[in-house]
């Protein structure tokens, strides 16, 4: 026996110990929130692999999923009705024609409410015209680099005419989302007709040539609109190189996007801003605090403010508390809240006895129901709900 | 004592409960420091000796609410919007915020998830939804949301934050509680179909270079993707911690870029199209471009940068119960949409000096990150601050930093260190250390 336990003694240890081993092992390889990765992913971030049915902290299933294949192959006429989006080169830009006068004309009925007179903005929905479009000797629309460090300085102004790089955006976005409350509700036409208002308020011209009321707008022209602010973003997404651009830009975030640094003894944080370089940081308070917040702040744990607009009786709560472990099922013997022959029947009594028996208790009914803290009034307001509730 | 006295004694408690609660209700903000004045002066608490009404009476039955509700107590932890988180105060084009500081774990309750709108809130029949994929693909599909569910599925944590969270900061703080500094975005498990699994079997033109995803709703909000992402981890996702995506996520299906602009995560999801070219739609040109101080702008901007913002103490979570010398636990939310978390430092003096916080709990990539500091309060006044870094090789700026770089006219990706004030009293409120 002796040498048996000894042996199994034995086996266990080496088990043991070869566990804690490979356990140790696992744990320096793999501590949690440390996962293999690589950089070089588009957005700056790193490129965790997908391994072995293992990717991070999560298992997937490595098993084949060639031939999963649901879904059906759209007709024509779908891909038509769906694939209705426009690019700056033209592609996929409807037929049609729409003149600045009409444009002028929806534009009154259909959108001054919100975009203001000329699209000149008001009531806080967005400013579509207006904002100086000169430029710098780089080629920069001036006002865009109004930075508000300041009091008292100037917003820049985010137009068509000052910000916006694309026409066509305008187009697609005014057929698909416009007027905000009745999207989708314009002719082709009308949006032609509308775009080209815009484009007239913002002072664009096409080929040279200025967009009078009698300017009549349609594809071709549409695609040669060039906006003032058509190289105002980076990095370059357009062309083959596009997306390599676009990584090569963002793997050097210090630089081009703003980074930290680890710091952890006696930091200096000196501004860098424009008209501020080597300002040293100071404490800045809330001026005025927005507190116009809905619903309003509140933090306790209180109960909700009762309200009478409820769907629920007082005649029903009361008996919900208190009658209805009783009333609420056949089991008990007592009528049922919803069978309606049981309290038909009931009321045949008349309510000035059914009242009495309730109060005083009635067969296997205690008084009350047992919850003397009911009034007698509560018990008739019950009976009168679960009457109710039972026709 | 027989039980006639003992039922007397329940019921005169229970009547007094009633009485008292009503005091509660009325006056509930100060009642909130009732326990612990009761056991510094000593008394019993009558919570304790005394029947309590849960106890004597029968609960509500066991499924009452067939879809479970919070206990009423809580019906102040809820999302709030402002109207200069709208247009012109109007409710459809507006976003609302996330109680993040009295929430715990990394898992935001569906109900409680940060909404952007930009035309309402869409009702989609799930019957009626279609999904089409189609452009530089070799076989376009359109699918049924029960087609798009027999794709095999994952599951994965991931945060969901819009671009503008903290937008309203870039001049100088303006709000008042963690909820409004930092709640335009939450957390959840999200569960769907990799988009490669799809496309595996559709077979990518190799001149596709980038994706447009657009939404059914009335905006028909649209952005461009490049391949590359959209082939690494974008999921098309229908479930939200278990359940149904709401419809303030995008019921019944949404786009989900994972660490990218919840702006790209599209809902409503109706259309994937594949094109050699970017579309420039009004949602990436004329909005969710971010204006520099150069005069232009960044497009395409993409994964949300590293982040953190302590939570408790917060505005709205102080520390005006402390007593000198009590240990208390500094704890707060760090993310990345780079990569996973590293680590998080803490700084109690405005950024001067700094000590390293620990991280606790599940920490995953993309994903919201608990990190937490054990502290004797002395009641002195502090310049709290939290700056995360993650794994790859990005540390959050001070406000100096960032601005330096960007301005401050970008509305987008603010991740500059926010700073909590706390005076000797324990009160905190939303300051920034900056020039």
């Amino acid at each position: 026996m002796f040498k048996l336990d000894r042996k199994l003694i034995t086996i266990g240890m080496t088990l043991a110990l070869s566990t804690t081993l490979s356990v140790a092992a696992a744990s320096t390889a793999c501590i949690p929130g440390v996962y293999k990765s690589k950089p070089g992913a588009i957005d700056g971030g790193v490129i965790y692999p997908r391994e072995n049915g293992v990717y991070t902290a999560y298992r997937y299933n490595t098993q084949s999923t060639k031939g999963v294949n649901f879904g059906r192959t759209p007709t024509a006429n779908e891909i038509k009705a769906w694939d209705v989006d426009a690019r700056p080169d033209g592609k996929g830009l409807p037929d049609g024609e729409g003149s600045v006068e009409d444009g002028d004309e929806l534009f009154d009925a259909q959108c001054a409410v919100c975009h203001g007179d000329f699209g000149g903005g008001g009531k806080g929905y967005p400013q579509l015209a207006g904002g100086n479009q000169a430029k710098d000797k780089n080629g920069v629309v001036i006002t865009l680099k109004n930075q508000r460090i300041k009091p008292g300085m100037d917003a820049p102004k985010r137009t068509v005419g000052t910000y916006w790089p694309y026409a066509t955006t305008l187009f697609t976005y005014i057929r698909d989302a416009m007027p905000y409350a009745h999207p989708k509700s314009l002719t082709n036409d009308e949006v032609y007709a509308l775009t080209a208002y815009i484009l007239a308020q913002n002072e664009i011209k096409i080929d040279g040539q200025e967009m009078d009321d009698e300017y009549v707008l349609n594809k071709e022209k549409l695609m040669k609109v060039v906006l003032p602010n058509k190289d105002g973003f980076y990095p370059v997404i357009d062309g083959p190189e596009g997306p390599a651009n676009v990584k090569a830009f963002f793997a050097d975030r210090a630089k081009n996007i703003g980074m930290g640094t680890r710091c952890m003894k006696d930091c200096k944080d000196p501004s860098s801003g424009p008209g501020e370089k080597g300002l040293p940081a100071k404490l800045m308070k809330i001026k005025y605090e927005m507190k116009d917040v809905v619903p309003p702040y509140a933090f306790g744990k209180d109960l909700p403010p009762e309200t009478d607009a409820g769907s629920v009786s007082k005649g029903e709560k009361l008996y919900d508390s208190s009658c209805k472990l009783c009333h609420g099922n056949d089991t008990m013997g007592a009528p049922r809240v919803g069978d309606a022959s049981a309290w038909a029947a009931v009321m045949k009594k008349g309510m000035d006895k059914v009242l009495v028996n309730a109060i005083k208790g009635t067969g296997g009914m205690p008084p009350k129901g047992g919850n003397t803290d009911l009034s007698d009034a509560d018990i008739k307001t019950i009976i009168e709900y679960m009457v109710g509730a039972s026709k | 004592m027989n039980n006639k006295t003992e039922e007397k004694i329940a019921s005169a408690g229970r009547r007094d409960f009633f009485k008292k609660t009503a005091t509660v209700s009325a006056v509930a903000a100060t009642t909130m420091v009732a326990p612990s004045a009761v056991m510094a002066s000593g008394k019993d608490d009558e919570n304790i000796v005394e029947e309590v009404k849960w106890g004597t009476t029968l609960g509500e039955e066991c499924n009452k609410y067939p879809y479970g509700m919070p206990a009423a107590y809580e019906h102040n932890v809820v999302r709030r919007t402002s109207a200069l988180m709208s247009s012109a105060g109007d409710m459809h084009a507006a976003i609302s915020m996330t109680p993040i500081a009295d929430l715990k774990g990394i898992i935001v309750p569906n109900g409680l998830h940060f909404t952007r709108t930009h035309n309402g809130v869409a009702h989609v029949n799930p019957n009626k939804w279609r999904l089409m994929i189609h452009g530089l693909v070799e076989k376009p599909i359109v699918l049924t949301l029960d087609q798009l569910k027999r794709y095999p599925s994952e599951s994965r944590i991931l945060f969901m934050e819009c671009p503008s969270n903290s937008a309203a900061e870039w001049k100088g703080p303006q709000f008042g509680t963690a909820q409004f500094v930092k709640g335009m975005m939450s957390c959840a498990q999200w569960t769907g179909v990799r988009l490669k699994t799809i496309l595996d079997e559709l077979g990518l033109k190799p001149e596709a270079k980038w994706m447009l995803a657009e939404g059914g709703d009335g905006s028909e909000m649209s952005r461009t993707l490049p391949i590359e992402k959209v082939l690494d981890d974008v999921m098309i996702v229908y479930a939200q911690n278990g359940e149904a995506l709401r419809n303030e996520q995008g019921y019944p299906v949404r786009l989900m870029a994972p660490g990218w602009e919840a702006n790209l995560c599209v809902k409503w999801l109706k259309r994937l199209e594949f094109g050699d070219k970017p579309w420039y739609a009004k949602e990436e040109t004329s909005k969710y471009t971010a204006l520099t101080a150069s005069g232009k702008a960044i497009q395409h901007f993409y994964a949300l940068e590293t982040n953190s913002i302590i939570t408790s103490p917060a505005p709205e979570k102080d520390w005006k119960d402390l007593k000198k010398g009590d240990l208390v636990e500094i704890e707060g939310l760090a993310w990345s949409g780079y990569g996973t978390i590293k680590g998080v430092d803490i700084s109690f003096d405005g950024g001067k000096n700094w000590v390293e916080a620990q991280l606790k709990g599940l920490v995953l990539p993309k994903c919201w990150t608990r990190f937490s500091y054990m502290y004797k309060y002395e009641g002195k006044p502090l310049l709290l601050q939290s700056r995360s870094y993650d794994d790859s090789g990005d540390v959050q700026p001070t406000v100096n930093q960032e601005k330096g770089i960007v301005g401050v006219e970008c509305v987008y990706h603010r991740n500059a260190i926010v700073t909590w004030q706390v005076t000797e009293k324990g009160e905190v409120s939303n300051v920034q250390i900056r020039s």
